[in-house]
Order: C-alpha cells, then structure tokens, then sequence
C-alpha cells in the first residue's frame, strides 16, 4: 500500500485545503511587499509547516494508524496553512500591527517610567491638582508601587542585623496587605473609590517613606533617624489625606484616615527600629 | 421492618436533644424579629437584604443566598457607623458599668472591632521591644537595642486569632443551650473590649516590675467584668455561669499573655 492510500482523505477537505492554499499564495505576494517582513514567505516562520504543500503532515502520520488519525490529521494541517494565512491576513488587513506590541522594550520601559515619575509629581508633590481625586491619579499604574513597596523591603532587609528574610517578609506583608485592607476600609464605610486607583495611591504615597528608609539605612544616629523619618512620615500622611478624606462621607473622614495613619506609623517606626 | 423502629420505646426521645428544640425555638423567635434579622446573620445573605418574615434558620442553608459572602455591599451593613459613635463606643468599654450591649443592639459594627484589634497589634509588637530593651537595660545596662521581629507576628497571631475564635466558640456554645445570640454582636462586643488594652501597653513599658504586674491585673480584672457583663446581658440567666467564668478566665488570661510574652 502506497503511504496516500493509508490516510484517505475527504473529498470536500481536499477542496477546503486548495481553497486555503490559493489564498496563502495569494498573500505570499501581498506580504512580501510589507518592508516591516522578511522577504521570504511568512510560512517559513511558523513551526508546524514546514513547506507550501500540505502533504507533509500527512506522511509523517504512520501508515499503522486506524482511520481516526485522519480527522486530527485534517484539522492539524488545515490549523497550519490557516495560521500562515491568518498572520498574512491580519498584516494585510490591519495595514501595520499594533505599535506597542512591535516597538522596542525600551520604548515600553521609557512610558512606564515616564508614567511613574508624572504619577509621582502629581500625588506627592505640591501641584495644583491634588485635590482633584478625579484628576490626580487618572493614569493610574501599579508599576510605581510595586516598585516603592519591594525597595523599601529590601532597604529594611539590608538594615536589619539578624532575620533580614523575616524582616522583609513582614514589610511587604504589611504594605502588601494594607493597601488592599485600606481600600476594602473605605469601600465598607460607603466611600465612593476605585480600587486599583486607591491601591496605586496608598503605593505611591510610600516613596517619602522609601527616601527616609534609605537615609536611615545610611546613618547611624537614633535622633537623626527619628527626625528623617517624622519629617517623611509627616510627608507622606500630607500625601494620603486629600483623596482619602474625599473618598468617604465628611462624617466618616476620620474612620478612613485612620488605619491610613496607621500604617504608615507603623512602617515609620519599624526604619527607626530597625537595628 | 420500619415499624418495628418506630414501636421502639426510645423513639419518644428523639425530640428531645437539645440542638433540634433551639432550632424551633429560633425560627418562632425569627419571625418575630424579621427587621433586625439582617445583622444576626453572617455571613450576609442575598446581598444583605431579606424579604421581612422568612425565617432566617432556614436561609442560611438555602444554596441561592450564598452569593451575599462574595459582594462587598453586603458587608457595608456592619459597618455603617460614623466617628463620633465609634468614639462613644470606645470610651463607654472602657468602664464596665455602662451599658455597651444596649448602645451596640441595633446597630453593631465590625469596624471597631478590626481596627482595635490591628492597633493593638502593631502597639503590642512596637512597645513589647521597647518595653522588653528598657527591662534588659536596668539589669545590665550594657545592653544594645535589638528589635525582635517576630513580635510583630506574634501580636497579629494572638489577637486576631483571639477576636476570630473566641466569639465564635462563644456563639456556637450559645446557639447549643438554646440562646439566640448574634455572632456580629459577639464580634463586636469582644473588639471593644480590647481597647482597654491599649492605654495600657502604654503604661507597661514603664520597666518596673511591680508596676507592671499591678497595671495588668487591674487591666484583666476591668476586661473580664466587662465581658462578663455583657455576656450576661444575652444569656439573662444564671444557669450559663460557667460559661460566663469561662469568657472572664480567656480574657485574664490573654491579659497575662500580654504581660509575660511582650513585656517579660
């Protein structure tokens, strides 16, 4: 038995695999003229074909096999010529990919940078806009936070003399956990914030704790310490309060600032204990 | 042979164990109560809302209430207190003659009790070193400050598992004997009771040792009246006074707890 009788094919699935291989050689001319393409044929890109034919696959399954190779073996070689002519379609019917999906990483790297330092300047610094919560923290990113939350672990790790594993593991637990407390706090009181938003806030609100942490890691004098770190706690509590107090019912303004306060005491006093 | 199971002359008995009567009992009491019916359940159900006059015994168990635990609206109810209750609150645990049962009854909050218990846990680790580093300092005075991190772990295990348990252990017990109780108002009651403690971290780190010992006596003695009093307030007999000792002895003895792990 010839290797073709072994794998009888459908009579309409051949004509369903012609339909398909007209239309990748139709595209093989409309993609070699896109610049942003290698000139050879975009099929050679993918894996599983390995040549305009699609026999192939056919011939690698063993002639030993029972007739139910023949229904994966169909849509196995049809999925390959539709995934060529599926790239070749949508370069062709979108005009160019999406741009941040093609760009360098270094241009992704630089916006989110840009982001976190905008987002920064905008919460942590004076500006015109802070008591706007609608406007303060639109662009909203976890990046910064993220980043803030696990320096100022580290930076405590660093400066503990004993159990720097236990020492970051409490830290960002705290700072982890209390975020996401904090907010569910306010969302339970009837306040009216968005969580991602809220939980980028109270994250952005640490770098003055995250500077303090590492000049106390830098310096040695327990009045020194205790000064930085009530100068930046004092920052970051001013940092918090505009979209926290805005959030909840004028009467409730206390019962959500509070645990807000809170934490970053609690973080205040766990740099300057740090030994 | 069914029949001869039911001619069996223990079957009169069957009606007789304690948990089935408090069920009935619940479900009368239920449909009387139905407008408060809301904060005696917890976790919530069908979102917080109950249609008044459904019997609450029987939708705790009913499978379409369930989605109530996943929203956060649902807890809202718990905590619809504003600054100046809270405050109230707080100030009237502190002596234990007032009535805090009567003030919590219609409307107990969760709130309290969730930032007392986290407060007291960041001042327990916070002052345990700092009390714990002025004792070593008096005996020899060439110690050097060392902060003990797993204070902090300590603090968060014993109070939060403290407010978690104890309540619950109490509402189950309660619920046995046939006494309809909130697990809420439990939570609630338990939460403030803790706040005493709080001035008196303060107060503990002063390094002297006879001192020490008096402040947490008084302070256990004022926590556990106030507990018993409360507690007694849901009983309304004095028949359960062993299971009121039992809640003043806990109480003393996370009092002493306090004493000898965060301030040896």
């Amino acid at each position: 038995m010839s290797h073709s009788d072994t794998i009888p094919l459908h009579p309409s699935s051949q004509s369903d695999i012609d339909e398909i291989e007209n239309l990748i050689n139709a595209d093989v001319h409309s993609v070699s003229v896109l610049p942003a393409r290698p000139p050879s044929p975009p099929r050679v890109s993918i894996p599983i074909s390995h040549s305009p034919s699609p026999l192939p696959p056919y011939q690698k399954v063993p002639p030993s096999a029972s007739p139910p190779p023949v229904v994966p073996a169909v849509p196995a070689a049809a999925a390959a010529p539709a995934g060529s002519s599926r790239i070749g379609i949508s370069s062709d019917a979108f005009g160019s990919p999406p741009d941040t999906l093609t760009e360098p990483v270094w241009d992704t790297v630089k916006r989110d940078l840009a982001r976190i330092v905008s987002n920064l300047k905008l919460v942590v610094f004076p500006n015109p806009y802070r008591e706007d919560p609608g406007r303060a923290l639109r662009d909203w990113d976890l990046w910064g936070p993220f980043f803030f939350i696990v320096f100022l672990g580290l930076t405590l790790s660093w400066s503990a003399s004993a159990k720097k594993s236990e020492v970051f593991a409490v830290a960002f637990a705290i700072l982890a956990a209390g975020a996401i407390i904090l907010t569910l706090n306010v969302l339970l009181l009837g306040g009216h914030i968005i969580f991602f938003q809220s939980l980028s806030l109270l994250g952005y609100c640490l770098f003055p704790l995250a500077i303090g942490a590492l000049i106390c890691m830098l310096e040695g004098n327990v009045i020194i310490k205790i000064v930085v770190v009530s100068i930046t706690l004092a920052w970051s509590c001013w940092a918090a309060y505009p979209f926290m107090s805005a959030a909840v019912n004028p009467r409730r303004k206390a019962l959500a600032l509070y645990p807000v306060f809170l934490m970053y005491i609690s973080v205040a006093f766990f740099i300057i204990a740090i030994d | 042979m069914e029949e001869g199971y039911t001619s069996l002359p223990a079957s009169h008995l069957l009606g007789s164990v304690p948990a089935v009567i408090a069920e009935d009992k619940t479900t009368s009491i239920a449909s009387e109560a139905a407008s408060t019916a809301n904060l005696h359940l917890f976790p919530p159900s069908n979102g917080g809302y109950q249609a008044p006059g459904t019997p609450s015994g029987a939708d705790e168990q009913t499978t379409s209430s369930w989605q109530g635990v996943f929203s956060i609206s649902s807890y809202s109810s718990y905590f619809n207190v504003d600054t100046d209750v809270v405050v109230e609150r707080i100030i009237s645990s502190v002596y234990p003659m007032n009535d805090f049962y009567r003030k919590i009854d219609g409307n107990p909050d969760l709130y309290g009790p969730i930032w007392i218990s986290a407060t007291l846990m960041f001042m327990l680790a916070a002052l345990g070193n700092f009390g714990t580093y002025l004792m070593k300092k008096r005996n020899d005075s060439s110690t050097t400050w060392t902060f003990d991190v797993t204070y902090v772990e300590w603090s968060a295990c014993a109070i939060f598992g403290y407010m978690l348990a104890v309540p619950a252990a109490f509402y189950f017990l309660l619920q046995y004997f046939g006494f309809r109780t909130s697990l809420v108002r439990l939570w609630c009651m338990w939460g403030y009771s803790l706040f005493i403690f709080m001035p008196i971290c303060l107060l503990l780190v002063v390094p002297v040792e006879l001192f020490r010992w008096i402040i947490i006596l008084l302070a256990g003695i004022a926590s556990s009246w106030f507990i018993a009093v409360n507690l007694k307030a849901y009983t309304q007999s004095s028949d359960l006074m062993m299971l009121i000792v039992g809640a003043m002895v806990l109480q003393f003895a996370l009092a002493l707890f306090i004493k000898m792990f965060f301030f040896p």
